[in-house]
């Protein structure tokens, strides 16, 4: 027997099991190709990408090897930073000019070695990366949100095997982001409270479904997951902006992330997954009703017809159950 | 230059993208695996196996052929592993700050041929059939007060999240809640009758027929439109050319006309990309149960238009698409719609 639960954030309904029978689901291996021929995102292939953006790097100059993070553009961009932001309307259809930025964050020199892989210290040295990227571009007065995502795995819609996360600053706050802002500010109208806080606070007390918890940072399989082992990372002291994130919290940010997909990739067999990272738009001031954080969603089966038409999810593992699986299993220390 | 595309109903942007372009033909990659049956499996949608499967719900079968055994033409029966069950009640109720209730609907199969024959191979007179099944029985659906919404579709390959037996077959669900994506719908159609007094689907058909650029086919009473904010390569749209927000109460006399145009658009854009994954999706009004209520419900009569949507799966949908709502499209609508609609095909 199935049951529905409504995400009180974007009021989307999800099926989940009402028993943990599903307790063994089973999910097909995602198969990675390990190839680092003609990469070019390795050490001496440089030159493959458009001129870097910004790098990390103890010595050398400019698309040079030695670099530990480095941020191009993207080669095959889907929005130009180049060009006038216009809009035009052709009878019942309306149309932009596809301005934006598109970036790509190598976030490390090794092929082989995932988010999941890398040290703290090297988890930290991304987001850094994050945040300075995030920061610079909010300047370009064209843009309106800062989307930055990491697709791991073809199923994921990765097309690049070397371990990368990308950044797209567009010209307007997508429908998604309006559709959970306007959820968010209506739970506050009513409650006064930011739905993420009480998201946080339930969490906490029931204590079922907690895999990473510090001073700062949360991350749990959340009650109203949409898919299986599906895993949020959240600030606990509210802030909407993530480029706000102050010194500290980046090492405890880049740990809980870190931590959270070393436990997916152990326990789920390295599957192909996707973040976001969610964040309030481009407005320079922060807003009490809306929470940053960071949505992780292993890509473990196929959105089908069902998902597409209804907008509704279907999710066969209970998220108590997620969470204790994902704490089972052991993850490096740094 | 990439383009930015809004799709006119909902709101919806997507990026047309000519840097990732590709020519029509290349898109042929994402072709539909063959069939993997387990050594000694039998499938449970064939004549002579109904055995394997629940009780059937209806069926259209020979003269004198009683239920749940072989000589009938088309079947639909519950599903082995339903989403939403018929028996119990809603009982909504609260977990904190949560909202729950038990998944009360329908979740039907209905079986498109007794052979083990995929859509390709279904006959006119096959498909016909079946879409008169479907009918039947979402105007059966409707007698039950707590399913407010019939989601009718097609999981075919993979790739669209089918199974792996290949029985041509479509699924219908019946949902105790009006869908969050239909909401999306219905609020855009309603936004634009209000400012407009017409029917936003008519006004795209007059002027997609007009401009012809983006009609992919045409019959006597539909039509086949490559969307103009396609979010998907090949994506194609088929809408009755007169205004109509309910499926169910189509005038059956078009039936052979919407299968020959279903087929004939089917069939082309199999000659542009080969044996292509897909899921098949119909959008109609919900059950008007709440005479009183107000928003969408007061004009949707007027306002919303139901239609049938081809979404071919042909690219991955990656963070970027789940996080924004924006979807990346690598081919412009209008060469997919003419490297299908050049397609020659008899079907």
């Amino acid at each position: 027997m199935n049951e529905l639960i409504r995400d009180p954030i974007t009021a989307r309904w999800i099926i989940v099991p009402m028993d943990s029978s599903a307790d063994t689901v089973h999910f097909a291996t995602e198969i990675h190709s390990k190839n680092k021929d003609n990469c070019p995102f390795c050490y001496g292939s440089e030159t493959m990408t458009p001129p870097e953006i910004v790098a990390h790097r103890k010595s050398g100059g400019a698309n040079t090897p030695n670099w530990s993070v480095r941020v191009v553009p993207n080669k095959f961009p889907a929005l130009r930073i180049e060009g006038e932001f216009e809009r035009q309307g052709i009878g019942v259809f309306d149309m932009m000019s596809g301005v934006g930025a598109h970036e790509v964050i190598i976030d490390t020199p090794d092929h082989f070695r995932d988010m999941a892989d890398l040290t703290h210290a090297e988890a930290e040295e991304v987001v850094w990366a994050y945040r300075a990227r995030s920061l610079d571009l909010r300047k370009d007065k064209r843009f309106k949100y800062i989307l930055i995502f990491k697709n791991y795995g073809r199923s994921a819609g990765a097309s690049l095997e070397h371990p990368h996360s990308q950044l797209i600053a567009l010209p307007i706050v997508p429908k998604r982001v309006h559709e959970e802002m306007e959820g968010a500010a209506k739970y506050y109208d009513y409650k006064e409270r930011c739905v993420f806080c009480d998201i946080v606070r339930e969490e906490l007390e029931e204590n079922e479904r907690i895999i990473y918890n510090d001073d700062r940072f949360i991350a749990f399989c959340p009650y109203v997951s949409r898919f299986a082992y599906e895993v949020w990372i959240l600030p606990k002291k509210h802030s909407s902006d993530f480029a706000n994130i102050d010194r500290d919290c980046v090492a405890c940010f880049a740990k809980a992330l870190r931590d959270s997909l070393a436990r997916i990739k152990g326990f789920l067999k390295d599957p192909a997954y996707n973040f976001i990272i969610h964040t309030s738009p481009i407005n320079g001031h922060e807003r009490e009703d809306y929470h940053w954080h960071v949505e992780i969603m292993p890509k473990l089966s196929k959105v089908a017809g069902f998902e597409w038409g209804s907008g509704f999810y279907v999710n066969p593992v209970l998220p108590y159950i997620a969470a204790k699986n994902l704490m089972s299993v052991a993850i490096p220390e740094k | 230059m990439p383009e930015l595309r809004r799709d006119p109903v909902i709101g919806r942007w997507v990026i047309i993208s000519t840097e990732r372009s590709k020519r029509p033909d290349q898109f042929a990659s994402a072709l539909v695996e063959k069939e993997e049956l387990a050594p000694g499996e039998r499938c449970p949608f064939c004549e002579g196996n109904e055995d394997m499967t629940l009780p059937e719900i209806y069926a259209i079968r020979r003269p004198g052929e009683p239920p749940n055994g072989p000589g009938w033409e088309s079947r639909v029966i519950p599903s082995i592993s339903p989403l939403l069950q018929i028996e119990g009640n809603l009982d909504r109720h609260g977990h904190g700050m949560y909202d729950l209730m038990n998944a009360r609907g329908a979740h039907e199969i209905v079986v498109e041929a007794p052979r083990h024959i995929e859509e390709a191979e279904l006959s006119r007179e096959q498909v016909g059939r079946s879409v008169n099944v479907i009918l039947d029985r979402i105007q059966d659906l409707e007698k039950d007060r707590d399913i407010k919404y019939v989601l009718v579709f097609k999981n075919y390959g993979k790739a669209a999240g089918g199974g792996h037996i290949r029985h041509a077959r479509t699924q219908i669900i019946g949902t105790p809640v009006n869908l969050k994506r239909i909401k999306e719908e219905l609020e855009g159609t309603k936004a634009y009758f209000d400012y407009k007094d017409r029917c936003v689907f008519c006004d795209m058909i007059k002027q997609e027929l007009q401009a012809g650029k983006r009609v992919v086919a045409e019959s006597k009473y539909f039509v086949a439109l490559a969307a103009f904010a396609s979010r998907f390569p090949f994506e194609t749209w088929i809408l009755p050319k007169e205004h109509s927000c309910d499926f169910y109460k189509v005038d059956r006399k078009k039936i052979p006309d919407f299968t020959e145009l279903t087929m004939t658009v089917i069939a082309k854009m199999r000659k542009v990309i080969g044996n292509f994954p897909f899921n098949f999706i119909l959008h109609t009004a919900p059950f008007r149960r709440d005479s009183g209520k107000r928003g969408y419900w007061e004009t949707i009569e007027s306002d919303y238009h139901w239609h049938f949507e081809i979404l071919p799966m042909l690219t991955r949908v990656a963070g970027f698409e789940w996080g924004s709502g924006f979807y990346i499209n690598p081919l412009p609508p209008e060469d997919a719609c003419k490297a299908v609609r050049d397609a020659q095909v008899t079907i």
